[in-house]
Formats: structure tokens, C-alpha cells, sequence
């Protein structure tokens, strides 16, 4: 039998298309760690209450869709800002594993809140992207996955942009590199922090949104998190870079275990793929090479 | 006010139990055991079960996590490996009781042993998420190795049966596992008296120094992982006995994150800390009910129980972190100094 | 310092006022009543599911009582909420079969039901049905105290199936499944049964639990070129998505669903996707009105608003268990687990009163017994597609 080439591309196409995803929520990640240093897992359920804003906004108030996009963005974003202020700052100075627990403990309130609120069931957000198929040469790509991928890809160019040259970017920066002369040199830290939190939180919003349109929503979506962490500690839990190749790296692999070996090795691959990466460079792969000192 | 417990041995300095009253609050709380059978019903019963299974996985997270410093989320993991163990042997080889709760705690610290590997290369956070890692591959294994896991569908356990005798109702597990469970309280309590222990504390307190004072790191981080894992597997076991069915989903993620909140909770670091965030956080949902049961709500009050169950469980982790990091331990330290200082001071 | 402990005291001391209180039996004398007990998931993952069922037991036992009860018994349901969790669940049971003497038990999961037969063989004083379908415990020799009200799930495939090669003979089929218990359950046993139906098993994909994208699983889904494809282990998840990238490839292939898929409710989710959408029901849907329904009629009555799949499930439980109970009365027998499971296995052709369309029989530990429906989305309802399917 002939090999179906068309078969490859499209997977691999549907693969790019998953890992534009994890890119974009890597950067999110990636953002909250470089600025407060702290490993996020509540990650997955920050996309899952900005997709879940997004569904009652849209279905319960009767917004248009693009209005509760907008308006589930901004309150993500003072949901962000609130956990770290309730949660994150009193754990300032604390062990990091003390803090990544408390991201464990929030996510799982965040999960109950979501389940109070809008109960277990999975829900379909309302239709809002084109419905007409896309084709790069023969091979079919889904509509949203495609333009999924173009909002991610537009996304992350525009945060790039913003952290380049925008005042608080660069604070940010300034912050992320070393702290303390961050601080001595009149950078607000606390402010970064609280930046830092809201940004990401809106980041992710966006990619929940998407992530829901595709897949649909329930309190189980944050699950979509643990891939997320595979690509930030493949990439380097404090690399733009890292997490963009590693994001898009990830999700091809994804796809190809899934195409070529069954849905049931997706997960497989990619935590085998972590493993040999933490032996190999447990700082990932443009991860900074910290030395430890007495 | 009690006073005058002057130590004049190192010998008496090193007991765990140094007080006369001490003695006698244990031999209260061992009569209390021993009693408690007969006077509970089934549904106790099988509850201080569970407590008892869970705080012998709690004491061995306790180990690698609170005395060495190592965050693990596999412990469900390995608590998976010792059950299919016991499943495994009971079902294929039909050997006693004592030995396949040994062979799984044994298969579950060389799952241990593999999984601490990369210990010594990362650590911290990069140590937790390996370990996610390791769940996600083991629970690929029990799901797809048919012809020992049995699949998705799992195996079937058989009671217990010693002597004669069919472990099948809570009542007789709780005389089996209750036991088990003191020993290997006892024993991890025993271990931080010894160069080993000790030598944990050292790790977790500073692992640099701790090389420097001449302990091989790698060995201990082992040792470590694989006596942590050694309770998981028997704990397993026990678990196995008790709901007789293991199955992939029987040990999820979350029941590792259970663990682990159960320390928090409780007071990483401490054999006590272990015991009672274990006793806690088993009790909680099963108060929960009981207490939204009595909230004058309409009648579909159940309705938000899971909800209100999830959304504690994350408070009580956020809580105790951000308020009381020592954990349970610290506020019964607390009322016991209380009491031993009244009424002089309050 | 001081407040700290005087807090910590009071929390001990609600604490140990629980435990005391939730330790006393409950104090109860009638001999002559026949206890329901239920792990009922009324919350958690599958809380749309309990809450139904809750309903239908709770509805079928009101209305017997009104009417007088069982041969002079009255039905007694205790349930208690198991949050889909195992462990939860089998603390229920424990609590409700230690302050109760019950006779039926409603469990939740599989995994529950395979806890728990062993603790009824020991018991043998009670039989339990559930929520699981798995084909596992439709085994009289392993589970001789369990039963199923409906069909397994590789029976529901078999009536699929049965129904595709009635409609196509020689048709390709393409099984798409969850990676989880309950999507794996059918799909090694109904490859048999399409074979020996003379049907082409075409492809067999498994999705990881959670999935989000997938184009992955379409793109081998698309070159299958199946006529129909069979969808398992899920409520709705990745359903929709399927469905939507289908029609923009404009691939040919009938989409059918099992039970948990087929309640009215979760199929009109999927909006203008859901036109068309077949599937498998062992029971009438709450509005049908094609034939004389009496018992529909008084759902109809007693609730006027839609009750979904899962409480016609928990109400036909119900109405099974009280009938098993009034042939072991009748008999003059005791109401152990043997004489009940008996007198259960004694029923045959009997009338539901139109929650199933004929008169069903109980053979083993399963009632296999379908008909097909096709979702109208124009009239929001799901409409017979088929006869009443038996399986012998």
C-alpha cells in the first residue's frame, strides 16, 4: 500500500493547529513565571472560567458573541488580578512548593465555583467562527482549528510586541531578570506581579474561548492544563521561545501518536517526551541553566 | 499544670513517648481501638478503615515529602502498583495475605526507585511534575497490559482470608488493617531515630549541606523514594482487599493531590501531621454531607454538595498554606500546651 | 493566643457532636415495608443522570404508596448522594444497609456494582441494579444478585447493528470510543457481533478522555469511508465536533449514539448538528404518544414539564423492584436474594405500561430490548426510527 502522504499533512496540519493553542497558553504560563516565579497549575481552570464567563455572558445575558468575548477577557483579567492578591502575594517569600500548592488548591476551587454556578454538565458555546472548510493545497483543515490557530499566532505577536516596548513590558522584564534591582530602581514589584497575573489571566481566557469552541466546555476542560505543563517545562518555564517551539513541537506530537498509534498514546508520547527531557536538560530548551550555590 | 519530665538519659531523651502521661493517653487511645469495633456499626466501621488505609499512604508521602523535601503527585500511582500486585498474586498465585501485601509494597518501592531516578539530575518542581509524568505512564500500564492489569476492566480481589478466616465485612478488615497500619506508623516514627532518618532531615533542609556532612545524596533520595513508595504499595494492597476491584481509574491524579493536601493539612514533617490530616481529610466530605444535610435549604440541598466538596477541598489547601503552614499538628500542639500551662498561663 | 484555642475547641466539639449523631441508627419499627436503598449520583460528573434517576424512584414509590403499597407493604426509598465517586459510594451503602434492612439497591457505577456483589452474596438479603450497563455484569454465574434495567451496552450495539444490517446489508461501520471503562466495554464483543451480522467493522478509533481537537481522529474517521458510524463512552464531548467536521467534508456516514448520549436533552445541545442523529433507546421518550402509555400518562401527570431518559430509567427500576417484590410476597417466600432474584427472573412478557413498547421479559441479568430514534429538530424531540428491537 502506498504511504498516504495527504494523511501526514493533515495531521500534521491539525497538530499545528492544537499546538498554536499550547503556545498560546504556555505564553500565559510562561508570563505569570517570569514575573512572580511561581508554577501555575491552575492554569487549565483559569481557560476554563474564561470560557465559562464567555458561555454565561453569552447564553444567560443574551450578549452578542463578540461582546462576551470581550467582557469575559476583562473579568478574567480582575479574576486574575484578585487570586494573586488573595492568594499568591501572603505566600511572597514562601517555599515554591508551598505556592505551586496553592495553584493545586485553586484550581480546585475554581472547578467547584464552576460547578456551582453552571453545574457538571458539558456545555457548547455558541457558534462564532466560520463554518466553511479550509483547504491548503488538497488537504482539509477544520475551520476552527484554522482560525483558531491565526487568533493564537496574532495573539502572541501583539504580546510579544507589547512586551517589547510598552512601559509595563519592560518593567516586567526588568522584574523577571532580577528582582531586587528591579525593585531599587523604583519598579513598582507588586504592581508587575498583580500586571503580570491579569495579563496571563486574559491570555488565557482567550485561549479558553477557543479551546471551548473547539471542544466544547465542561469543569473537566483544565485538564487541558497538564499538556500545557509537558510544553512549558519542555520549552523552559522562563522562555517566550521555548514555549512557542515547544508549544507547537508538542501538539504535532500529539497528533502524530494519535494519527499513527491510537488515541490512547497522545498523553504517552508527550509525558514520555518530558521525561527525557528532565534527564536530559531539566531546564528545558531554552530554559536559563540556574547554578545552585551554597 | 505539669511539670517535670527532667530528662537524665540521653536514652530518655531519644523516646518517643517520654511521659508517664503519655503512656497513659496511649493506652486510652489503644483501648479506644480496641473497643471501637463493638460499638460502631458497618458504615464507622468501614470508614475507619479507609482512615486507616489512607493514613498509611499519608505517613509514607509524609516521608519523601515532609522529612526529605521531595514533592511527589505519584503516590496514587504507586498506590496502584501495589494493588494490582496483590490483585495480580492473589488471583494467579493464591498466596497468603501478609506475603502479597509485602510483594506489593516490594514491586511499589522498585516502581519507587525507577521513578526517583531523576532525583538527582531535577528537583523542586521539576521532581512533582516527573512524578505526574510517572502516573500518566503507569496508568497507561494498568490500562493496557491486559494479560496481567486485565484492562480497563481490571481484576477482581478475592477477600482476604487468614487462617480460615474470610476478611469480607469491615468489621474483620478492621481488625487487619488497623494493626498494619500502627506498625508502619510506628516504624516511620522509629526511622527518624535513625542515621537514616536523620540523614533525610538533612536533605530536606539543605541537600548541598547535607553532601558536604557526607551523605550520598543519590542513595538517600532513593532510599527515600523507595520506603515512601514501600507504604504506598502496601497501602495499595490494602485498598485492593478492601473495595476488591482495581481498575485503571481507581487511582486518578487527584487522589495524589489528595495525599498531598492531607499532609499540608495535617503538618508536613511530622508522623502525627500525617495521621491526622489523613483522619481530616477522609472525614470531610462525609461532614460535609452530614452538614448540608442540616442547613435549612430546600430539599434538593445535595444538589451543591460536590460542588461545595470541591471548592472546600481547594480552601482547605489555600487555608492552611496561607494560615497555618505548620497544619493540624500545630493547633493540637497548641490546646496540649494549653493544657499543660493552665492555669497559669493563657 | 487564647481565641485560637477556644476556636479549635469548638471545632472539635461539632465535630464530635457529628459523629455521635450520625452514629445512631435510625430508630424505625415497621416490619412490613420493603426498603429501596441508592447510591444516587446527585452530584458531581454524572449529577444530570442522578438527579433524574432520583426523581423516577422517588415518583414510581409515592405513587405505589398512594395506592396502597405491595401486597400490604409500603416501599421505603433511602437514598444518599455517592458524587460519582466509588469510595463515596460504597460509604453510602454501608450507612444505608447498616441502619436499614433494605431489599433493593440503586448503585451508580460499574466499578460500584463489582465492589459491592460480593458484599450481597454475603448479605444475601438484597439484589441491585444501577446505572452501569457494562456488559460485564450482565453475568448470572459472576453477579447472580445484579440486573440491569435495559439492555448492556453490547446488546445496545447489537441492536444498532441489527438495525444497519436490516437497513444496508454488508454495510461498513466505524466504532469511534472513549478511552475509559465505559467506552471500551462493547467495542471487543459487538466486532463479533457486526461480523457474524455479515456487517464490515471499518474502523475502530479510540479518543484520550478530555480530548479537545479532533481533526486527528476525522482525518482516519474520513478514510474508513464507513456508512455508519457508532459513537460510545461519552455523554456528548467530541460528538458535536465529529459531526460538524463530517458536513464540512460532506462525508457520507449516518452518526449514531448509545444511551447516555440519547436523552432528548443532550442531543438538541448540539443544535442544527443534531439533525439526523440516530441512536439506540431502550425506553420511551417522555413525550412519545404513539401508542396507549398509561404509566407515561401518569409521569405526564405527576410532572409536567420534560423528565429526562435517566428518570424513565430510575422509575422502570422502581417499578421492577416493587414487582419482584410482589411475586416473592405472593409466593409466600421470604424476601431473601435468591427468592428475589428468582421471582425477578420469573418476569416475562410484563407490562410496563408503555415505558418500554412491548411486553419484556428478563433473561439473565439484562432486558434486551431497543428501538432506534432519529433526532427532528424541527420538533426538538427524538422520533422512532424503528420497531421495538428484541434480541433473543
Amino acid at each position: 500500500m502506498d504511504f498516504d502522504w495527504l494523511f501526514l499533512v493533515e495531521i500534521f496540519l491539525a497538530g499545528l493547529g492544537a499546538g498554536g493553542l499550547y503556545a498560546l497558553t504556555a505564553l500565559a504560563f510562561v508570563l505569570i513565571y517570569k514575573a512572580t516565579r511561581v508554577v501555575n497549575l491552575a492554569i487549565g481552570e483559569m481557560l476554563m472560567i474564561g470560557a465559562y464567563l464567555c458561555f454565561g455572558l453569552a447564553t444567560a445575558m443574551n450578549l452578542p458573541m463578540w461582546l462576551a468575548i470581550v467582557v469575559a477577557v476583562i473579568a478574567s483579567g480582575m479574576a486574575g488580578a484578585v487570586l494573586e492578591r488573595v492568594a499568591i502575594r501572603p505566600m511572597l517569600g514562601e517555599s515554591p512548593i508551598a505556592v505551586f500548592m496553592v495553584t493545586v488548591g485553586l484550581a480546585s476551587i475554581l472547578v467547584g465555583v464552576v460547578e456551582l454556578v453552571w453545574t457538571s454538565e458539558p456545555r457548547r458555546l455558541p457558534e462564532f467562527m466560520p463554518n466553511t472548510p479550509v483547504m491548503i493545497g488538497e488537504a482539509f483543515v477544520p475551520p476552527k482549528v484554522f482560525y483558531g490557530f491565526l487568533v493564537a499566532a496574532a495573539l502572541i505577536a501583539v504580546a510579544l510586541t507589547v512586551f517589547r516596548f510598552w512601559r509595563g513590558g519592560v518593567a516586567l522584564r526588568a522584574t523577571a531578570s532580577d528582582q531586587q534591582t528591579a525593585y531599587s530602581m523604583g519598579i513598582n514589584v507588586p504592581r508587575v506581579f498583580s500586571l503580570s497575573w491579569t495579563v496571563a489571566a486574559m491570555i488565557a481566557a482567550i485561549a479558553g474561548v477557543i479551546v471551548g469552541a473547539v471542544g466544547g466546555i465542561s469543569s473537566t476542560m483544565g485538564v487541558f492544563g497538564l499538556s500545557v505543563l509537558v510544553v512549558v517545562i519542555v520549552g523552559g518555564l522562563d522562555s517566550v521561545l521555548g514555549a512557542l517551539v515547544a508549544g507547537l513541537f508538542i501538539g504535532v506530537v500529539e497528533s502524530l501518536a494519535g494519527g499513527y498509534l491510537g488515541g490512547e498514546y497522545k498523553l504517552l508520547a508527550t509525558f514520555l517526551i518530558l521525561i527525557v527531557v528532565l534527564m536530559v536538560r531539566p531546564y528545558g530548551l531554552f530554559g536559563t541553566h540556574e547554578i545552585e550555590r551554597l | 499544670m505539669r511539670i517535670g519530665t527532667a530528662r537524665s538519659s540521653y536514652r530518655h531523651d531519644e523516646a518517643l513517648f517520654d511521659s508517664r502521661t503519655q503512656y497513659a493517653w496511649l493506652a486510652i487511645l489503644g483501648v479506644a481501638l480496641l473497643g471501637f469495633p463493638f460499638v460502631a456499626d458497618e458504615y464507622w466501621l468501614y470508614l475507619a478503615c479507609l482512615v486507616a488505609i489512607n493514613i498509611a499512604s499519608a505517613t509514607g508521602l509524609n516521608i519523601l515529602t515532609g522529612y526529605t523535601g521531595l514533592v511527589s503527585l505519584g503516590q496514587a500511582a504507586f498506590m496502584g502498583i501495589g494493588a494490582y500486585t496483590v490483585a495480580a498474586f492473589e488471583q494467579k498465585f493464591g498466596t497468603p495475605v501478609l506475603l502479597n501485601l509485602l510483594a506489593g509494597g516490594f514491586v511499589a518501592m522498585l516502581g519507587g526507585l525507577v521513578v526517583g531516578l531523576p532525583s538527582l539530575r531535577v528537583k523542586g518542581l521539576y521532581l512533582a511534575i516527573s512524578t505526574i509524568a510517572a502516573s500518566v505512564v503507569l496508568h497507561f500500564v494498568f490500562a493496557n497490559w491486559h494479560s496481567v492489569t486485565g484492562g480497563h476492566s481490571g481484576i477482581t480481589v478475592a477477600p482476604a482470608e487468614i487462617l480460615g478466616i474470610s476478611f469480607d465485612t469491615s468489621f474483620r478488615l478492621y481488625w487487619l488493617f488497623v494493626p498494619i497500619t500502627i506498625m508502619m506508623v510506628i516504624g516511620a516514627a522509629n526511622l527518624f531515630r535513625t542515621r537514616i532518618g536523620r540523614a533525610f532531615i538533612a536533605i530536606r533542609d539543605r541537600d548541598i549541606s547535607a553532601e558536604v556532612l557526607g551523605i550520598p545524596l543519590l542513595r538517600y533520595k532513593l532510599l527515600s523514594f523507595g520506603l515512601s513508595s514501600f507504604y504506598a504499595g502496601v497501602a495499595g494492597g490494602m485498598w485492593a482487599y478492601f473495595f476488591r476491584v482495581v481498575t485503571p481509574e481507581s487511582f486518578p491524579l487527584l487522589m495524589s493531590i489528595f495525599f498531598l493536601a492531607a499532609i499540608i493539612v495535617g503538618g508536613m514533617g511530622t508522623i502525627l501531621g500525617a495521621i491526622l490530616g489523613a483522619i481530616f481529610m477522609t472525614m470531610v466530605p462525609e461532614a460535609l454531607k452530614l452538614i448540608v444535610g442540616w442547613l435549612p435549604l430546600s430539599t434538593d440541598a445535595t444538589l451543591i454538595l460536590s460542588p461545595v466538596r470541591t471548592i472546600v477541598f481547594g480552601a482547605l489547601i489555600v487555608g492552611f498554606l496561607v494560615f497555618e503552614p505548620l497544619g493540624l499538628q500545630e493547633i493540637w500542639r497548641r490546646i496540649r500546651r494549653f493544657f499543660h500551662l493552665w492555669p497559669f498561663r493563657a | 493566643m487564647r481565641r485560637t484555642v477556644l476556636k479549635s475547641l469548638l471545632a472539635t466539639a461539632v465535630m464530635a457532636a457529628t459523629a455521635t449523631m450520625a452514629g445512631l441508627p435510625a430508630a424505625y419499627a415497621a416490619d412490613k415495608e420493603i426498603v429501596i436503598g441508592g447510591s444516587i449520583p446527585m452530584s458531581g460528573v454524572f449529577a444530570f443522570a442522578g438527579i433524574g434517576i432520583h426523581a423516577g424512584i422517588q415518583d414510581y414509590v409515592r405513587m405505589v404508596n398512594d395506592a396502597g403499597g405491595v401486597e400490604g407493604y409500603r416501599l421505603r426509598y433511602v437514598p444518599e448522594d455517592s458524587a460519582y465517586a466509588v469510595d463515596q459510594s460504597v460509604a453510602a451503602f454501608k450507612k444505608i444497609t447498616s441502619q436499614n434492612k433494605v431489599n433493593f439497591y440503586y448503585g451508580d457505577s460499574t466499578a460500584f456494582s463489582k465492589t459491592i456483589n460480593p458484599e450481597l452474596e454475603r448479605a444475601g438479603s438484597m439484589i441491585m441494579s444501577g446505572a452501569s450497563f457494562a456488559t460485564e455484569l450482565n453475568d448470572p454465574e459472576k453477579f447472580p444478585f445484579q440486573f440491569i434495567a435495559g439492555p448492556d451496552y453490547t446488546q445496545q450495539f447489537g441492536i444498532l447493528l441489527r438495525y444497519i444490517a436490516d437497513e444496508k446489508p454488508g454495510a461498513r461501520v466505524a466504532f469511534v470510543y472513549s478511552d475509559t471503562e465505559f467506552g471500551r466495554d462493547p467495542i471487543a464483543s459487538s466486532r463479533e457481533v457486526a461480523q457474524s451480522l455479515g456487517l464490515e467493522v471499518a474502523i475502530e478509533i479510540m479518543t484520550p478522555p478530555g480530548a479537545v481537537d479532533v481533526s486527528t481522529e476525522m482525518a482516519r474517521l474520513r478514510r474508513a469511508r464507513a456508512d455508519y458510524t457508532i459513537f460510545h463512552g461519552y455523554i456528548l464531548g467530541p460528538i458535536p465536533e465529529f459531526i460538524s467536521q463530517a458536513r464540512q467534508l460532506r462525508l457520507d456516514t449516518q452518526f449514531m449514539g448509545t444511551f447516555w448520549t440519547m436523552d432528548n436533552s443532550t442531543v438538541m445541545q448540539m443544535g442544527e448538528l443534531a439533525d439526523g442523529f440516530m441512536g439506540v433507546m431502550p425506553y420511551s421518550y417522555y413525550y412519545d404518544d404513539s401508542t396507549s402509555a398509561p404509566m407515561l400518562d401518569k409521569i405526564r401527570e405527576m410532572r409536567p414539564e420534560y423528565q429526562s431518559v435517566p428518570y424513565i430509567q430510575g422509575f422502570l427500576s422502581a417499578m421492577l423492584y416493587a414487582e419482584t417484590a410482589r411475586r416473592t410476597i405472593a409466593a409466600g417466600q421470604e424476601m431473601t436474594a435468591v427468592n428475589l432474584k428468582t421471582a425477578l427472573n420469573s418476569i416475562e412478557n410484563f407490562d410496563t405500561g408503555g415505558l418500554i413498547g412491548v411486553p419484556i421479559t428478563i433473561s439473565g441479568n439484562t432486558i434486551p430490548v431497543g428501538r432506534i430514534y432519529r433526532a427532528d429538530i424541527q420538533a426538538k424531540r427524538m422520533v422512532p426510527a424503528s420497531d421495538w428491537i428484541v434480541l433473543e
